[in-house]
């Protein structure tokens, strides 16, 4: 079986009509990557460099202004075979959501109900998917809560009385009580202290272990990625420039911008101060020509404000969007 | 639920007197199905007899025993109230939640329904619409007419919540999950505007009986039904107050002021105690 998921050429913009011209986002451009089954697949970038944009679009939770302007998304979900998830009639993408893909939404600890009861936010969003009369659904959901150290009593609860951590187990179990094929992880441990998101990051590696599933996971936190995922892509002002396996990444990245991101991260022992990049990163609105890396970048060269670089394969897994990193220079 | 009925008669004030008082204002519109006297009846005891023992609230000009007259009247007064409360609740829900979830253009078309009809001047449309139907006009036709004219207000106050439900998380999970529009309003974000709800609907019952009252003393309704306005009309009629009768009067005035004040009060507690949060604060459990 191929990739579960592949992305060809995707552009999203955002677009807006303002006395009659059009203002485009570029939010996603031009984005190719494969997902393989039973794999974590980590994304990072910092604040607005797309990466919110990009997994919405993945998984067409998407309202306009922000548009699909071009490429594929392509699921293969077990013995379908490839279909573009935005080809899918309205009916084919509701039997496809909550079964096969599944999401944990940004900011999830607003993703409860806050006047319904646990309970009801599992009956409301999973019950349609499981296909099980009410009473096996709730000693399934139940059981399901076991395996996230949940007592069964939070499905009485309301959303207030628990604490975050909590919250967040009961929103990953939301999402994964069908046992989806692939799970969207939007900064699932970004709202928690340290400790809490350890626990939960384990519970999600064990949980992907146990079910086989496929995780796409999102968050700007460096070292969460170093933990968790299998494969990491780099993303900077809408576009990828980076992807390799986790470890080769961690130990030789090849683009200046993963270079930074990785060298910002604290060591113990370590106590040299860390140095900021100089600039901001660019209005997606008029990116600048050529790598839009290329203004705050320290290596650029003159064809880097000229030609966009391209995705290169230059060790085996390990795909860069650089021009230096294509002639040898390492950052 | 009832734990929260018995933790709001403990720990606010507000609710027990207003329950007490509703309870009572019930139990003498209940009597009114044991009454000695049929209500349309007059004449059927003697005329102007102060109150006493027999007759409990004294008697009227037309031989009415003004404490079986009243029981009946504020049976029909308050089921107005609770009919127009319930039919405007259903369309100010119908129309506020899918403006504020749909947007776009069905908000904006729904909204200037929703805005005519809140500066249309609601009085002279009802004495008009007397005046067209005189005849016809019976108690359903006016609690329909009022339910039609009494959404507007509640209508834009729902929609206003409804627009920032739409942007929540948990809006977007269900939509994400597969639920349709009308599961989303239903499921998701009526019971986060039902406190509003249950608010208004103790507002809307004070303002339409206050209405039926208004319309019922001028006569511009079907004064046959007894009703808390129609006594007062036929009272006056009877040039009540001048003749010393004043029994006749101050005995509707003052239970339509009590059922004023209970409703009030429900909805001043209401408004605090659907909350679960504000409750546990009041009773001191964070």
């Amino acid at each position: 079986m191929g990739p579960i998921l592949a992305v060809e050429g995707l552009k999203a913009y955002y677009q807006m009509r303002y006395f009659g011209t059009l203002r485009e986002v570029r939010a996603v451009d031009d984005i190719t990557l494969e997902i393989q089954r039973d794999e974590i697949y980590g994304l990072a970038g910092e604040s607005s460099s797309g990466k919110s944009t990009l997994i919405k679009t993945i998984a067409r939770a998407i309202r306009p202004p922000l548009n699909v302007v071009d490429g594929a998304v392509r699921f293969d979900f077990a013995g379908q075979g490839p279909r573009d998830i935005y080809t899918l009639s309205a009916p084919e993408l509701a039997a496809t959501r909550w079964r096969h893909l599944s999401y944990i939404m940004q900011g999830s600890m607003n993703v409860l109900n806050p006047v319904r009861r646990i309970r009801h936010s599992f009956v409301d969003f999973a019950f349609r998917h499981m296909s099980l009369p009410m009473p096996a659904f709730l000693r399934r959901v139940e059981e399901h809560l076991g395996h996230l150290s949940l007592r069964p009593d939070v499905l009485e609860s309301f959303p207030h009385e628990l604490s975050g951590g909590m919250r967040q187990r009961v929103t990953i179990a939301l999402a994964t009580v069908c046992r989806p094929d692939f799970i969207i992880a939007d900064e699932p441990t970004t709202a928690l202290d340290v400790v809490v998101q350890k626990g939960v990051l384990e519970m999600i590696r064990r949980l992907q272990r146990e079910m086989g599933s496929s995780v796409l996971f999102v968050t700007h936190d460096m070292a969460v990625h170093a933990n968790l995922t299998d494969r990491l892509g780099i993303m900077y002002a809408g576009r990828l420039v980076e992807e390799a396996p986790t470890r080769a990444l961690f130990r030789q990245p090849l683009h200046p911008y993963t270079a930074h991101l990785i060298r910002s991260l604290p060591r113990i022992g370590d106590d040299t101060p860390r140095h900021g990049l100089e600039g901001r990163p660019p209005n997606l609105a008029s990116p600048p020509p050529g790598c839009r890396f290329h203004p705050r970048c320290p290596l650029a060269m003159e064809v880097c404000q000229q030609t966009t670089p391209v995705m290169q394969e230059l060790a085996p897994g390990h795909r860069v969007a650089c021009h230096a990193a294509a002639q040898g220079i390492l950052p | 639920m009832w734990k929260i009925l018995r933790d709001l008669l403990r720990y606010n004030w507000e609710f027990t007197a207003g329950v007490i008082l509703l309870a009572g204002v019930t139990i003498v519109a209940l009597l009114s199905f044991v009454s000695p006297y049929p209500p349309l009846d007059v004449y059927v005891v003697a005329p102007d007899l102060p109150p006493s023992m027999e007759h409990w609230l004294g008697t009227t000009s037309r031989g009415q025993d003004v404490f079986w007259q009243l029981s009946v009247a504020i049976r029909n007064t308050l089921a107005f109230g609770i009919v127009v409360a319930l039919i405007s609740r259903v369309i100010a829900l119908a129309v506020g939640l899918f403006a504020g979830y749909a947007g776009g253009p069905v908000d904006r078309l729904l909204m200037s329904v929703n805005d005519t009809f809140i500066v249309v001047p609601i009085f002279p449309i009802l004495v008009l619409f007397y005046f067209v139907m005189r005849d016809q006009m019976s108690w359903g036709l006016l609690a329909l007419v009022a339910a039609c004219l009494g959404w507007a207000y509640d209508a834009r106050l729902i929609r206003s919540i409804a627009l920032s439900l739409k942007t929540r998380e948990f809006t977007a999970q269900s939509a994400f999950s597969g639920m349709n529009a009308g599961e989303i309003v239903t499921r998701e974000h009526l019971p986060y505007v039902m406190p509003v709800v249950f608010t208004t609907t103790m507002n809307n019952m004070n303002w339409s009986i206050g209405l039926e009252v208004t319309l019922s003393v001028l006569g511009f309704t079907d004064v046959n039904t007894p009703t808390i306005g129609g006594m007062i009309y036929w009272a006056n009629q009877h040039a009540a107050l001048v003749s010393g009768i004043w029994w006749w009067i101050a005995a509707p005035v003052a239970l339509v002021i009590a059922v004023f004040v209970a409703l009030f009060l429900l909805a001043v507690s209401m408004n605090e105690y659907i909350d679960p949060r504000s409750r546990l604060a009041r009773m001191g459990g964070g």
